[in-house]
């Protein structure tokens, strides 16, 4: 151990029951440095990361920061220290501002002395400063290049902009060690740039990044060293210079991963969605979509892409009849489904795998099993009598897709509830239970966001597959590589409407991206930089 | 100067999971020891009176299962919408309408007990359900707070039954309370006076009951529904549809609760006939959230301590406010072991109090 480590964990065991989460885990983390932690969904990233924030204490092993042994008893405990997290589900309080968020639970009185008498800590209960924080809030912002709207209330922010505050509470709190747990899951490649030299000028400033994440270029582009979990253990940390990202992939994963997936030629057939002037609104009442026409056809995968927050979530809950219709016609194999019911929708052969896994995939608190059948509980495949549910072959049936679509982390499909496997796992439970059923169309928002790359793999081979038996795939993805690698044909979705319609062999990544991000032709020629990027 | 930390907790261990209504109600006893004490009685023999001697005579057994039947049907009524995610406050409401309509079908009707007492029960029943069905069509449709309609329409009926018992349904003799009921519509009884009949239905619903929630599509729509709505929608699952039935359901035992208690123990209908066995009806919901049996379990032991209390306040001259001490501390207990379940507790010890933001260090 070098006297430059800001942080050594040796030997950190975490265990819940009978599970090791980490096995022994010891690896130090340099001053000033960018250090990538890599592995597969469920390797023990995110536990590892939790012990280092308060939200767990370790079974066994230490944690020195700054040269001082440490046991973290809560969050607030950590970042007093000057650990800061952002986690990979956000943290915020949705009805309150971004500026209460940022200051929740840092309570500062109106005086800029600190408080000492009695008198003052009265006080300090029942004051709140509002000038200081918004103005230091808006330094932070524009220093760092974090745009925010410190009044916006959270509910109303897209996911990108939801990660920012949360990266801004954390700089708030003068941290010395950010952890960031998959900062770019939910960021377009535009978005991730930024988040890079937000990074990069994080550091400049002084302060250590740990940046987690499963995409092999994000750690080639960003860290000075990283380290490897898989299974619970620390495989290796490397020196990010001199190793490439297949060598990388081999130690995450333990094996060889295919990066492209071989796309076979099939028939596209009749349209199984027409949609025409679709009109919707947003949570809040704002128009999100302007009047859209869209279709797929049997066998063919139509991409959409699009910066998140373009009214994507809204096209896709409008075609499943969750989402009400200001205006429009849908028709699914021709039969009109206009102001149908999301039961409707289902009984006609659409499956749904929604953007949000936690609010609107499963019911976490529920068994696998409860979640697996949600879709089929009402065909004749559970019947026992006319009313009665057969929850025996509800089991064995989630037994059956838990197995065929390789989900782990499931002790027992009637025991285990769905919040309880890790996220990638969680999705392709999902996608098991909506793919399983043979859709006739199948609306994927994000499918593999979040999602490690040997289960990223499997999901697009499965919607391969899918495709291949006739179903009708609309994909709504932020990632360019799966829409350029999937699709048959690619529509960019901007402020509510479509602004381009290409294929993958017409496209590239950088005329998506501007197109993405300015709803409108590229001006300018593409910079080499993002060449570098894609690959 | 030692400090409390509250954290929230991600996960709790199992035996907490399990033991904690046991303890909730231990604590509850514990506490519910000073008022007893103070009143000058021994706790310890009181409690030994109500929950050894009285369980274990004739008359007894009576007394907890005739008590226990509106507190099991009631606590039903708040525990089938709680599944779906929505709170019944309204069961006393459904129950006093339940009671009113059940009497007055009694006493206007000379039907042969064969016809009446199920033509009382159908439309008690229904009268429950449609009261019921009330907060769960304003949830379902307006997105109307449940927990404050069905409140309010408790007070509606309670009243109302105050305006019908000094009004049209009153009976001689100048009380608020209506003409004894002909002996058609009184439930028989068995083996002791005051054993009704109507006991059985604590087998039957709760036999139902589990069937319902855990056999049937409709149970699962409804598991569902209470997990997280979002999802279950998206699932086809109609959440007007659940929302509406678990209120309908659930008034119409509550209907059925106020009419038993009518026809098989009090034989006519006044203001005072229910001892809010609506209102302890929800903890009787929470204390047995686990499932249907567990709910029968928990009016068992409400009704274990109604009756004995109420044996108590004879034996021991002790006021019969003294159970509602119990209940009510049990509810808060209660609520507290919510709060347990959620919220881990740290008691420190910290020597250097507080001066610094660098927070204390802990070595354990």
């Amino acid at each position: 151990m070098s006297m430059d480590d800001i942080l050594e964990i040796e030997n950190l065991t975490k265990r819940f029951g009978d599970v090791v989460a980490n096995d022994e885990i010891t690896f130090s983390v340099r001053e000033g440095e960018i250090h990538g932690l890599l592995g597969e969904n469920g390797a023990g990233k995110s536990t590892l990361m939790n012990m280092l924030y308060g939200l767990y204490s370790p079974t066994g092993g230490t944690i020195r920061f700054k040269g001082e042994k440490r046991q973290f008893n809560s969050p607030k405990n950590a970042i007093d220290t000057g650990i800061g997290m952002v986690h990979q589900h956000f943290m915020l309080i949705p009805r309150m501002s971004v500026l209460e968020n940022i200051v929740l639970g840092e309570r500062e009185t109106s005086t800029a002395e600190p408080e000492t008498g009695f008198r003052d800590r009265v006080r300090g209960l029942f004051t709140r400063e509002r000038d200081r924080p918004r103005k230091r809030v808006t330094e932070l912002a524009d220093s760092y290049g974090l745009e925010i709207d410190p009044d916006a209330k959270v509910w109303e922010l897209d996911i990108g902009e939801q990660q920012r505050v949360e990266i801004l509470k954390a700089l708030y709190r003068d941290i010395d060690l950010l952890i960031l747990d998959e900062p770019t899951a939910v960021l377009t490649p535009n978005e991730s740039r930024k988040m890079f030299e937000t990074i990069r000028q994080l550091v400049d400033e002084g302060l250590t990044v740990i940046f987690i994440t499963h995409k092999l270029w994000e750690i080639e582009q960003m860290t000075d060293r990283v380290s490897v979990l898989r299974d619970g253990e620390l495989i290796d940390t490397v020196e990010t210079d001199g190793v490439t990202q297949a060598e990388l992939a081999e130690l995450m994963v333990g094996r060889d991963v295919l990066f492209r997936l071989e796309k076979g030629a099939v028939d596209i057939g009749a349209p199984v969605l027409e949609a025409s002037g679709l009109k919707a609104e947003d949570d809040r009442g704002i128009e999100s979509l302007s009047g859209v026409d869209l279709t797929v056809q049997e066998g063919e995968i139509v991409g959409i892409a699009g910066v998140s927050g373009n009214g994507q979530r809204e096209l896709a809950e409008c075609l499943i009849g969750f989402r009400p219709l200001e205006d429009g016609r849908i028709e699914i194999k021709g039969e009109n489904l206009t102001d149908a019911n999301p039961r409707a929708f289902v009984d006609a052969g659409v499956s749904f795998v929604p953007e949000d896994r936690y609010e609107h995939g499963c019911a976490a608190d529920l068994s696998v099993m409860h979640n697996a059948g949600s879709k089929t509980y009402r065909t004749d495949q559970f019947e026992s009598g006319r009313y009665f549910l057969d929850y025996g072959d509800m089991a064995a049936y989630a037994s059956d897709i838990v197995d065929g679509f390789d989900v782990r982390g499931v002790v027992d499909v009637t025991e285990t509830p769905a919040g309880d496997l890790s996220g990638g796992n969680l999705q392709k439970l999902i996608l098991a239970r909506e793919m399983s059923r043979d859709p006739d169309l199948l609306i994927a928002n994000q499918p593999t966001r979040g999602v490690d790359v040997g289960a990223i793999e499997n999901i697009r081979r499965l919607m391969l597959d899918q495709q291949e038996n006739g179903t009708g795939i609309l994909l709504l993805s932020e990632d360019l590589d799966e829409l350029l690698d999937v699709s048959d044909r690619i529509l960019v979705i901007y402020e509510g409407a479509f602004v381009l319609e290409t294929t993958p062999e017409e496209t590239s990544k950088w005329e998506l991206g501007m197109y993405m991000s300015t709803g409108e032709p590229p001006t300018q020629e593409p910079p080499t930089e993002i060449a570098e990027v894609s690959e | 100067m030692f400090s409390v930390d509250v954290s929230s907790r991600e996960s709790l261990p199992r035996w907490v999971e399990y033991s904690l209504p046991l303890l909730t109600v231990v604590a509850a006893l514990g506490v519910s020891a000073i008022p007893l004490a103070w009143l000058g009685v021994s706790p310890l023999q009181s409690y030994r009176e109500i929950f050894v001697s009285n369980p274990t005579n004739i008359r007894g057994i009576a007394n907890i299962l005739v008590t226990t039947v509106p507190l099991f049907l009631a606590g039903l009524a708040v525990y089938l919408p709680l599944r779906a995610g929505l709170w019944n406050i309204g069961a006393e409401g459904q129950l006093f309408v339940g009671a009113i309509v059940g009497s007055a079908i009694a006493l206007n009707l000379s039907w042969p007990a064969y016809a009446l007492l199920p033509a009382m029960f159908l439309f008690a029943g229904i009268a429950g359900g449609l009261y019921g069905a009330i907060p769960g069509y304003l949830r379902a449709k307006h997105n109307v707070n449940e927990i404050i309609s069905s409140l309010m329409l408790t007070f509606t009926a309670t009243t109302f039954a105050g305006y019908l018992l000094r009004g049209p349904m009153q009976g001689e003799g100048g009380q608020s309370a209506t003409e004894q009921l002909p002996t058609a519509a009184r439930l028989p009884t068995v083996g002791h006076p005051r054993l009704h009949v109507g006991v059985v239905a604590l087998v039957i619903v709760a036999v139902l009951g589990y069937l319902l929630l855990n056999r049937t599509r409709l149970g699962y729509e409804i598991t569902l529904i209470g997990a997280n709505p979002a999802s279950a929608v998206q699932s086809g699952i109609s959440k007007y549809k659940t929302y509406v039935l678990v209120f309908v359901i659930g008034g119409s035992l509550a209907g059925l609760a106020g009419i038993i208690e009518i026809a098989g123990v009090h034989g006519r209908l006044f203001e005072e006939f229910s001892p809010e066995y609506g209102f302890t009806a929800i903890a009787v919901a929470l204390l047995g959230r686990n499932g249907v049996f567990q709910v029968l379990l928990a009016a068992l032991f409400f009704g274990v301590i109604t009756a004995g209390g109420t044996t108590i306040a004879v034996t021991q001259n002790v006021p019969t406010a003294i159970i509602n001490v119990i209940v009510a501390l049990t509810i808060l207990f209660l609520l507290t072991a919510e709060f347990i379940k959620d919220h881990r507790l740290t008691i420190s010890f910290d020597r250097s109090s507080g001066t610094g933001d660098r927070g204390m260090e802990e070595v354990s």
